[in-house]
C-alpha cells in the first residue's frame, strides 16, 4: 500500500529539485532567445497606442526582433516604471511616459539611454520646440522622442444632442460653448430636456480646463500654486457638479467604459488621443460622435514619449524602433488609427492628415481640428510631483461627485491633498 | 535514489547480532546528529525567510529607507515611530481596520456557531454539506472579491437591484465605495462569506467532542434547542471559540486583499477616494511600494503587529469572560 | 415541546427548517461563483442588462479566448507559474515538514521541548511583520520578479510541523518505530518504510490544504511579481482588472479560469480537506 505513495513522492521530490535547480534560467526569465541572434523588445504603455499593426509591419520587416506589447493603467505603468528603475532591473525596453511625469523621470535623466548618443540629434528641427525640451535633463540628456501631442477638442454624441433638440453638425455645437459657463449652461438644457446627464464626470472637466491655463500646478520653480489655475480648473468642475449635468463616473475605470456603452453621458472633453479610446470601448457608436471645439480656448492634456531605460539588455535594438516609430510614416499610422495627433509640425501641413476623415467620427477631418489646436499651443510646466497631485486633487473631486464632500468645502480640502501629495 | 532499497524489510526477518564497533559510530550518528539534520531543513529555511525578515524589519524601521532616495539611507532613529502618531492615514486606516473587523468577525462567529449546530444534527447528506460550505474557502479571494465589486457596483450592480426590488434606492442607487459605512458592510460581507463554512467546521468538530450525556445530564432541563446552544453548547466548545476569535483577529486586522481588489481602479491601493477603507495592510503596501518609502511601512508593519498582539489577547480575555470561566 | 430529559443535538434528526436553513446558506454561498460563471460566459449587453442576468450564457469560449489571448496580461502563464508555485511549495512543505514532524514526535534529542514552542510561536506571528524585509532581501539575491522569490518563502510551514508532529504522535505507536530500529533500520530508514506509509492520510490532508492557501495567496505575490512577465494567476487577475479597459466579462472570465483548479480539487479531495480543517480544530 505505501509503494505509490512513496514513488509519487520521489518523483515529487526530484520533480522539485529539478524545476528549482534550473530555476536559474527559467524562472527568472530574461532573453532566452539571445542565442539565436533574436531580440525581444518589451514596450510598456496604456490604453491603447495604435501600436498593433505596426508591431505586426516591424516583426515582418526585422525577423530577428520579437516586439511585446504590455498595456497596463495609466498610474501604474509609470509607478511600476520608477519602482524598476530604482530597483535596477525589471524594466521594459522601451517605456512610454506621459507629461504628466515627464518631469519627474527627466530629473533621473542618468537611469536612461541618451538618445543624443544615439544620434537623435537630428531630429530635434522637426520636433514642436516644447515636446522637444520637455524630455530633456537640465545638462541636455534626451530621455524621449515625442509621440503625441494632446491638443483639446469636445467629443459629443449627435445621436442623442438631437434628441435633446441640440443642434448636431460641428460648427453650431462649437457655437454653443464659447466658455465653460455656456457649456455648462447647455449641459443643463441637455438635463432638463432628457433627464440624462451631459457629461461623464467632473475630473474630465477639470484636467481640460487645468490645460486651458498658463501655470498648472507647480511654477517652473516646482512651487505648488493652487490659487491659480487649479483654483479655476476646479471651480469648474464644482459648477458643473453642483449643476447636476455630471454623470459621476470614475473615469477610465469599469464603470465609465459601460457608461459609453449605456449613453449615461452626451459629452466628453476628448483631447486627441481620446479618440482612440471612445472607439475601443464603444465600436458600436461608430457614426454617433462627433467633434467640436473645446470651451475656452486651446490646451494641451496629455502626450507622451518614448524613452529607453538605460538597464536594457538591447538598448540598441530599442532605438532603432523608437527612430522607426517616429517616422512620418509610422505617426500617421498611428494618426489614422487611434487619433493620436504627432508632435512633428511638418505632419500637420501633410495631406494625409490634414484631408484625413474619421469616419466613426462622422467623417470629422480630425486632422485639421487637432493640428489647429497643437500650433497655438502654450505648453505648462508640469512639475516633478505633478503625476500624484493630479491623481490627489482628482480623488477630492470624486469625493465631491459620491456625495461625501460639500462642493463648498471641497476646496480646502484640494489644497490639503495636494500639498500632502507634493510632499510624499 | 532506487526505489528498490526502500521498499520495508520483510517480516520476521532474524535479529540483527549486537553492533560491531563501526556500527556502533553509525548508531550513534544516526541518534545524536540525524534528528537535527531531520529538523534542520525546515529552521534553516525558515530562518533565512521567516525569522531574518522580522529581525531586518525591525532595523529598517529605525532607518531612513526610500526606495527612490538611495543615497539619503542613514540612521533615522525613531523618527518613522513618532510620524505614526501624528499620520492622519494611519489612523484613519486603523479606524477602518477595526470598523471592517468588527463588521465581519461577530457575524462570521455567530452564523457559523448557528450552522455548526444545524450541521451537528441528523442529518442525511453529511459529507455533502461539510464539502459544500466550503466552496468560498477554496475559492481564490482575488476572484471572489472581483465578483463582489461587480455586485456592489453603484449602475447595473446586483445588491442595488435587490434593493430596489425592495423599494430602496431606486432614484439614487448606493454608490457602495463612498461612503465608510456601506464600503464597510461591502467589505465586511466579502470576509463573512468566506470565512463562515471555515469556522462552522471548526465549531462543529468540537461539538461533536461533546460527550451526549453533558446533555442528559444537564441543568437546563427541557430546553429547546437554541437554550441548548447557548447554555450548554457554547461553554463546552469555549476553547475553539477562543482560537477561532484570536484566528479572526489576526486575520482580520491584516485585511489586504478585500479592500485592494474592492477599489475601482485596484492599482491604486488607495481603499477609495477618499481611503474610506483603506486597510492598515493596505497603506502598508501603498506607503512601501507606492511612495517607495519602506523605511516608514517597515515601522507601520511593526505597530500593526503590536496592535494584533493587543487585540488578540483582549479578545481572548473577553472570550473567556463571555463563556464563564472562573 | 418541552421534555424533562435533554436530547443531546447528535440525536436529533434535522427537521425541515433545519434543511431549509441549510439549504439556504449553500445557496448563498455558492452564489458568487455560480455568478462568476454567468458573467464568464455572457455578452456584455447581458452583463449590464437590467435586471442583471442570472442565466448563464453560450459566450465561455469567446471570454476566455479573449483573457488567453491578451499578450500583456501573461494568463497562460501565470496558470503555468501558479501550478509550478503551488506544487513546489506543497511537495517541499510535505517533505520538510513530515521530517521535522517525525523528528519532534518520536525522536530524542537535546532542546527537542524549546524548539518545539519555538515552531508554535512563529506560528502568532503575522505574515505583514516580516514584508518589507523580505522584499529587500529578495531585492539583494537579485530574486523579486522571479517565481523563486514566490516559492522560497514557502518551502516550508511553521503550521505543517506542527500539523506532522501532532499527527504522527498518534498515529504511530512508538512501538512500531522500536521493532524497525531492533531490526537495524536507520532513522531515514525508519521514515521512509514506516513512517511515510502510515501518514498518508495526513499528507493528503496538508497537501490539500497548502495547494489551496498557495494558490490563492495574493499580497506578496502582488508585491514582488507585479509587473513582470511571470505572475501567478492571482497576480494576473488584478492586472485583468486594473487596465486601462476593464470588461467585466472578461474579469470574470478569468476569475473562472483561476478558480475551476480549486473547485475540481474540492470535488475530489473535499472530504480530506473537511477531515484536516476539522481534525486541526482538536488539537
Amino acid at each position: 500500500m505505501g509503494r505509490s505513495v512513496r514513488r509519487v513522492a520521489a518523483v515529487g521530490l526530484v520533480a522539485a529539485l529539478a524545476i528549482s535547480g534550473c530555476s536559474g534560467q527559467s524562472l527568472e526569465g530574461g532573453n532566452d532567445d539571445a542565442a539565436a541572434g533574436q531580440v525581444s523588445l518589451k514596450i510598456n504603455f496604456w490604453g491603447d497606442m495604435g501600436l498593433d499593426k505596426l508591431k505586426a509591419k516591424y516583426e515582418a520587416e526585422h525577423t530577428n526582433v520579437k516586439i511585446v506589447l504590455n498595456s497596463g493603467e495609466y498610474n501604474a505603468q509609470h509607478e511600476d516604471l520608477q519602482k524598476k528603475l530604482v530597483a535596477g532591473s525589471g524594466a521594459p525596453d522601451i517605456s512610454a511616459v506621459d507629461e504628466g511625469f515627464i518631469v519627474q523621470f527627466r530629473s533621473q535623466a542618468d537611469q536612461f539611454v541618451n538618445l543624443v548618443d544615439k544620434g537623435a540629434s537630428s531630429y530635434e528641427s522637426k520636433y514642436l520646440g516644447w515636446k522637444w525640451k520637455a524630455s530633456q535633463s537640465a545638462d541636455g540628456k534626451q530621455i524621449g522622442l515625442g509621440t503625441d501631442v494632446g491638443g483639446l477638442a469636445m467629443c459629443y454624441r449627435t445621436d442623442l444632442f438631437k434628441a435633446a433638440g441640440l443642434p448636431t453638425d460641428r460648427e453650431s455645437v462649437s457655437k454653443l460653448w464659447p466658455t465653460w459657463d455656456e457649456f455648462i449652461a447647455t449641459g443643463q438644457k441637455y438635463t432638463k430636456a432628457t433627464g440624462k446627464k451631459f457629461v461623464d464626470s467632473g475630473t474630465n472637466l477639470f484636467n481640460p480646463v487645468l490645460a486651458q491655463q498658463p501655470v498648472g500646478f507647480y511654477d517652473d520653480q516646482e512651487a505648488l500654486q493652487m490659487e491659480g489655475g487649479p483654483k479655476v480648473a476646479f471651480d469648474t468642475s464644482m459648477k458643473a457638479i453642483e449643476a447636476g449635468i455630471s454623470a459621476n463616473l470614475a473615469s477610465f475605470q469599469p464603470n465609465w467604459d459601460q457608461g459609453f456603452k449605456k449613453d449615461q453621458f452626451a459629452a466628453l472633453a476628448c483631447p486627441a488621443w481620446m479618440l482612440g479610446h471612445i472607439q475601443d470601448t464603444a465600436p458600436d457608436q461608430k457614426g454617433k460622435w462627433d467633434i467640436a471645439s473645446i470651451p475656452g480656448g486651446g490646451g494641451n492634456w496629455g502626450g507622451s514619449w518614448w524613452t529607453i531605460p538605460k538597464q536594457g539588455k538591447n538598448v540598441d535594438e530599442a532605438y532603432k524602433f523608437v527612430e522607426w516609430l517616429i517616422q512620418p510614416e509610422q505617426q500617421i499610422e498611428v494618426f489614422k488609427t487611434v487619433g493620436n495627433l504627432p508632435s512633428q509640425p511638418a505632419l500637420y501641413k501633410d495631406p494625409a492628415v490634414l484631408d484625413f476623415k474619421k469616419e466613426f467620427f462622422t467623417n470629422a477631418p480630425t486632422g485639421q481640428i487637432f493640428a489647429a489646436t497643437a500650433e497655438n499651443l502654450q505648453p505648462q510646466y508640469l512639475g516633478k510631483k505633478n503625476g500624484p497631485t493630479r491623481v490627489a486633487v482628482e480623488n477630492v473631486i470624486t469625493r465631491v461627485q459620491q456625495g461625501g464632500l460639500k462642493p463648498d468645502a471641497a476646496w480646502a480640502e484640494a489644497v490639503k491633498a495636494a500639498d500632502k501629495a507634493s510632499k510624499a | 535514489m532506487s526505489l528498490t532499497e526502500i521498499r520495508p524489510a520483510p517480516p520476521g526477518q532474524p535479529k540483527h547480532a549486537p553492533p560491531p564497533r563501526a556500527k556502533f559510530w553509525l548508531y550513534r550518528f544516526d541518534t545524536k546528529t540525524v534528528p537535527y539534520l531531520l529538523i534542520a531543513p525546515f529552521f534553516l529555511l525558515f530562518a533565512i525567510f521567516g525569522l531574518f525578515p522580522i529581525v531586518f524589519n525591525a532595523i529598517v524601521a529605525l532607518r531612513n529607507w526610500r526606495l527612490d532616495e538611495p543615497d539619503e539611507r542613514g540612521w533615522a532613529g525613531f523618527e518613522n515611530f513618532s510620524r505614526l502618531l501624528t499620520d492622519e492615514d494611519f489612523w484613519n486606516a486603523l479606524g477602518n481596520t477595526f470598523g471592517i473587523f468588527v463588521l465581519s468577525t461577530i457575524p462570521q462567529l455567530l452564523i457559523a456557531l448557528i450552522i455548526a449546530n444545524l450541521l451537528n444534527r441528523k442529518l442525511r447528506g453529511t459529507t455533502w454539506w461539510r464539502v459544500g460550505i466550503l466552496l468560498p474557502y477554496v475559492t481564490p479571494v482575488a476572484a471572489s472579491t472581483l465578483v463582489f465589486a461587480m455586485f456592489f457596483a453603484r449602475d447595473y450592480g446586483l445588491a442595488n437591484w435587490f434593493l430596489s426590488l425592495v423599494g430602496f434606492g431606486n432614484e439614487n442607487p448606493i454608490d457602495w465605495r463612498a461612503a465608510k459605512w456601506s464600503s464597510w458592510i461591502a467589505i465586511a460581507t466579502m470576509v463573512n462569506w468566506k470565512w463562515i463554512g471555515y469556522n462552522a467546521l471548526l465549531y462543529l468538530s468540537a461539538m461533536q467532542s461533546i460527550p451526549k450525556d453533558v446533555y442528559e445530564a444537564s441543568a437546563v432541563d427541557g430546553a429547546g434547542p437554541w437554550r441548548q446552544l447557548w447554555q450548554i453548547t457554547v461553554p463546552m466548545i469555549q476553547p475553539v471559540i477562543l482560537f477561532t476569535v484570536v484566528l479572526s483577529t489576526i486575520g482580520g486586522l491584516q485585511l489586504f486583499n478585500e479592500p485592494m481588489l474592492f477599489d475601482e481602479n485596484p492599482a491604486s491601493a488607495s481603499g477609495g477616494s477618499d481611503g474610506q477603507f483603506q486597510t492598515i495592510a493596505q497603506l502598508i503596501y501603498k506607503v512601501g511600494w507606492k511612495d517607495l518609502n519602506l523605511g516608514y511601512a517597515a515601522a507601520m508593519s511593526w505597530a500593526l503587529f503590536l496592535i494584533i498582539l493587543i487585540v488578540a489577547a483582549v479578545n481572548a480575555l473577553a472570550t473567556r469572560r463571555l463563556g464563564g470561566d472562573k | 415541546m418541552t421534555s424533562l430529559v435533554n436530547r443531546a443535538p447528535q440525536e436529533t434528526r434535522g427537521n425541515w427548517k433545519t434543511y431549509a436553513v441549510l439549504a439556504t446558506f449553500m445557496i448563498l454561498s455558492a452564489f458568487p461563483v455560480y455568478w462568476m460563471f454567468v458573467i464568464a460566459t455572457s455578452t456584455d449587453e447581458k452583463v449590464m442588462g437590467f435586471p442583471p442576468t442570472v442565466i448563464p450564457g453560450d459566450q465561455l469560449l469567446v471570454n476566455l479566448s479573449e483573457v488567453f489571448g491578451m499578450q500583456d496580461v501573461f494568463f497562460t502563464a501565470s496558470l503555468i507559474n501558479s501550478v509550478i508555485v503551488a506544487g513546489v511549495v506543497t511537495l517541499t512543505t510535505l517533505f520538510f515538514c513530515s521530517l521535522a514532524g517525525f523528528a519532534f514526535a518520536k525522536l530524542r534529542f537535546r532542546y527537542r521541548n524549546a524548539l518545539m514552542i519555538i515552531v508554535i510561536l512563529t506560528l502568532t506571528v503575522p505574515n505583514q511583520l516580516g514584508v518589507v524585509a523580505l522584499y529587500i532581501l529578495m531585492s539583494r539575491l537579485e530574486w523579486n520578479g522571479t517565481l523563486l522569490a514566490v516559492i522560497a518563502p514557502g518551502l516550508v510551514s511553521a503550521f505543517g510541523v506542527f500539523y506532522m508532529r501532532q499527527f504522527i504522535g498518534h498515529a504511530i505507536p512508538d512501538e512500531l518505530i522500536e521493532a524497525a530500529r531492533i531490526d537495524g533500520a536507520l532513522t531515514l530508514r525508519i521514515y521512509w518504510t514506516v513512517v511515510l506509509p502510515a501518514i498518508r492520510p495526513a499528507l493528503a490532508v496538508l497537501g490539500l490544504l497548502t495547494f489551496v492557501a498557495t494558490w490563492n495567496d495574493f499580497q506578496w505575490p502582488l508585491i514582488t511579481l507585479n509587473g513582470t512577465d511571470f505572475p501567478t494567476s492571482m497576480v494576473a487577475l488584478s492586472d485583468l482588472a486594473s487596465g486601462n479597459y476593464v470588461i467585466y466579462r472578461r474579469v470574470l472570465a478569468g476569475a473562472f479560469a483561476a478558480t475551476v483548479p480549486l473547485v475540481i480539487l474540492l470535488l475530489i479531495g473535499g472530504r480530506q480537506i473537511v477531515r484536516g480543517i476539522m481534525e486541526g480544530a482538536l488539537k
